[in-house]
C-alpha cells in the first residue's frame, strides 16, 4: 500500500515539476483525439442517417391508368411473393393528388388548370436491407417493370450508394488519420517522458543504488504517461462536446430541417470509454518506450 | 562478509582497474582500502554492491555470489548494503529530509516509521536542526554527514564508504571517522576507501593497500586504534 502511494505521489510530483512539458503532451494528445473524434462523430451520424434511409428506403411502382381490381390484386400477389419485399402500401390516384395538393400548400392554384387527375396510382415497396444492393435492386426493378399493369419503377438508390461510399471513406480516413496521430502522440509522450527521465536521472541513479526494483523506478513514469494520455483524451472529449453543442445550435438556427432524423447524436458511453482508454494506453506506451531503454539494473 | 577470489576488472582492452584481487573481510570488521587515486578503490567497492561485474573471478557478499546473481536479486543485495559515495549523490533540489526519505520510499516502509528513522539518523549525525535545508546550504562536512545518514537508512549489515573524508579538513575528517567507528561498534561491517595514509596510520585498523589495481601491502590491525570505542575488547591492548 505504502509503495503504491509513493509511486502515485512520484508520478504527480513528476507532472508538477514538468508541468509545461506535460501540458504540451496533453495538448498534443487532445488535438489528435479531437480530430479522430470529429471523424468518429461525423461518420457515426452519417451512418445513422444511412440506416435511417435504408429503413425508409422504398421503390415506387407506378401503375397504368385503368387497371382493374383483379389485375391489381394479381399484381399485389406477384410483388408480395418476392423475397426482397418487406412491406407494400397502395396509393390511389386520388390519394396521390391529395398529398400533392398538400405539398403545394398555398400554391394550389397551380393545379386548377388540370382537368383530369394526371397522377398515377402506385405501390410503395419497402425492401429488406439485405437486398438494398445496386445489383439486387436493379434485378428487382427490372422484374417489377416487366409486370403487367406497371408503367414505371423509381427508386433513389444512387443516393444511398453515394452516402454509403462517403461513410466508408470517412471511416477509412478517420482510421488512418487516427492511427497516424496516435503514433505521433506516442512519440510525443515518449519524448516528454524521456525528458522527465533525464531530469530525474540523478534520482533514478540513487534509487537504483539503494536497491529500488526496476518496476518501482518505472512505475511512476508509466503512471505519468497514463495520466497524460487519459487527460489528453478527456480534454479532447470536452472540446468535442463543446463543438458538437455549438454545431447543433447552429443547425437549429438554420431555417428548415437541414438534416433528417437520426442525426445529431454525440458519441455513446462505450466510445467515450474507448477513447479515454486509448488515450491512457497511448500515454503508457509512449512512456514505456522511453523508460524501458533507459534503465539498467 | 566479503570475499574476492582472483577478481580482475578490465575496462576497455587492456586497462586493468583491478588484477587478481583476493581478499576476505570479516563480519563486524572495520577495514581500510587505501591507495592513491586511480588505484582501483572505487572499482573494488562498486564490485561489492554489484554496480560493476568483474571481468573474471568470483565475489561473495554475505554468503551470496554476486557475480552469478540474477539481475532481479540485485535490489535485495543493495538493500543490505549502505554506500557513502565519494560525490555524496545527494539531490540538490530536495531537502535533507527528502533525500533520506528517498530510501524508505524505495524500501516501501510506511512513512511514519520512515520519518522516525530520518529523525533518529539526523540526530546521530548531528544535523537535526537542518532537516529542511537543501544540500546547497550545507557545508562539505555536513553534506558528508547527510550522505552517511542516508547510507544508514536501510540498517545495512555492510557500510561502504568511498573517500568519506576526501574534501574535509583534518578536524572534520576525524569527526567523520569517529562516526564511522561508532557505527561499526554497533555491529555494522565498515569498509572505507581512502587515499589518506596518515589517517590510516592514525586509526590503526586493518588496511589493504592498493596500487595500480593490485594489493601491494596488508597492514594488520594495531592496538592503538584511536577512535575505537571503549567497550570493544580489542581496545584493551592499547599500547601507547
Amino acid at each position: 500500500m505504502d509503495r503504491l502511494r509513493y509511486i502515485l505521489e512520484d508520478a504527480l510530483v513528476n507532472i508538477r515539476r514538468s508541468r509545461w512539458r506535460a501540458l504540451a503532451a496533453i495538448g498534443t494528445i487532445a488535438v489528435s483525439f479531437l480530430i479522430v473524434g470529429i471523424f468518429l462523430i461525423i461518420s457515426w451520424n452519417l451512418g445513422a442517417l444511412l440506416s435511417e434511409w435504408k429503413e425508409q428506403f422504398q421503390i415506387t411502382v407506378f401503375l397504368e391508368d385503368g387497371t382493374t381490381a383483379e389485375q391489381l390484386s394479381l399484381l399485389k400477389k406477384r410483388i408480395q411473393s418476392e423475397s426482397a419485399v418487406k412491406a407494400m402500401t397502395y396509393t390511389s390516384k386520388e390519394e396521390a393528388l391529395h398529398s400533392f395538393r398538400r405539398e403545394l400548400k398555398g400554391k394550389e392554384s397551380l393545379l386548377e388548370g388540370l382537368g383530369e387527375n394526371p397522377l398515377p396510382a402506385s405501390y410503395q415497396i419497402r425492401v429488406h436491407e439485405a437486398y438494398q444492393t445496386p445489383e439486387a435492386l436493379g434485378k428487382l426493378s427490372a422484374f417489377l417493370g416487366r409486370l403487367e399493369g406497371v408503367e414505371d419503377v423509381m427508386y433513389g438508390q444512387e443516393w444511398v450508394d453515394r452516402l454509403a461510399a462517403v461513410v466508408r471513406i470517412l471511416r477509412l480516413l478517420g482510421l488512418s488519420v487516427g492511427l497516424a496521430l496516435s503514433l505521433a502522440s506516442v512519440l510525443i509522450v515518449s519524448n516528454t517522458i524521456r525528458l522527465a527521465v533525464y531530469a530525474r536521472a540523478e534520482e533514478i541513479e540513487i534509487m537504483r543504488l539503494v536497491g529500488a526494483t526496476k518496476t518501482h523506478i518505472r512505475a511512476p513514469f508509466l503512471l505519468e504517461g497514463l495520466i497524460q494520455g487519459g487527460l489528453g483524451a478527456g480534454l479532447a472529449l470536452l472540446l468535442l462536446y463543446g463543438a458538437y453543442r455549438a454545431t447543433l445550435w447552429q443547425l437549429q438556427q438554420a431555417p428548415g430541417p437541414i438534416l433528417g432524423m437520426g442525426v445529431g447524436s454525440f458519441l455513446d458511453a462505450q466510445w467515450i470509454g474507448s477513447m479515454l482508454l486509448a488515450g491512457a494506453l497511448v500515454g503508457a506506451f509512449g512512456s514505456l518506450i522511453s523508460v524501458g531503454r533507459f534503465l539498467r539494473a | 562478509m566479503i570475499q574476492f577470489f582472483h577478481v580482475t576488472k578490465t575496462y576497455g582492452r587492456d586497462l586493468d582497474a583491478l588484477s587478481d584481487i583476493n581478499l576476505e573481510i570479516q563480519k563486524g570488521e572495520f577495514i581500510f582500502i587505501a591507495g592513491p587515486s586511480g588505484a582501483g578503490k572505487t572499482t573494488l567497492l562498486r564490485l561489492v554492491f554489484r554496480d560493476e561485474l568483474p571481468t573474471s573471478g568470483q565475489i561473495l557478499v554475505n554468503g551470496r555470489n554476486v557475480v552469478r546473481m540474477p539481475e532481479r536479486a540485485i535490489p535485495q543485495l543493495r538493500r543490505s548494503i549502505g554506500v557513502i559515495f565519494q560525490d555524496f549523490k545527494l539531490l540538490r533540489d530536495r531537502s535533507i529530509a527528502d533525500n533520506l526519505a528517498l530510501v524508505y520510499r524505495v524500501l516501501g516502509v510506511p512513512s511514519g516509521v520512515g520519518k522516525r528513522k530520518v529523525a533518529n539518523l539526523l540526530r546521530l549525525v548531528g544535523l537535526s536542526h537542518k532537516v529542511q535545508l537543501t544540500p546547497y546550504k550545507l557545508s562539505g562536512g555536513e553534506q558528508q554527514r547527510v550522505a552517511i545518514a542516508r547510507a544508514l537508512m536501510n540498517d545495512p549489515l555492510l557500510l561502504l564508504a568511498d573517500e568519506p573524508t576526501g574534501d574535509l579538513d583534518a578536524d572534520l575528517a576525524v569527526e567523520v571517522m569517529r562516526l564511522l567507528s561508532e557505527i561499526n561498534a554497533r555491529g555494522t561491517t565498515v569498509v572505507v576507501a581512502t587515499h589518506d595514509m596518515n589517517m590510516v596510520r592514525e586509526m590503526g585498523r586493518r588496511t589493504l593497500v592498493l596500487k595500480a589495481g593490485r594489493i601491494v601491502e596488508e597492514i594488520p590491525e594495531v592496538g592503538m586504534a584511536r577512535w575505537k570505542p571503549a567497550p570493544r575488547p580489542v581496545t584493551e591492548d592499547v599500547t601507547i
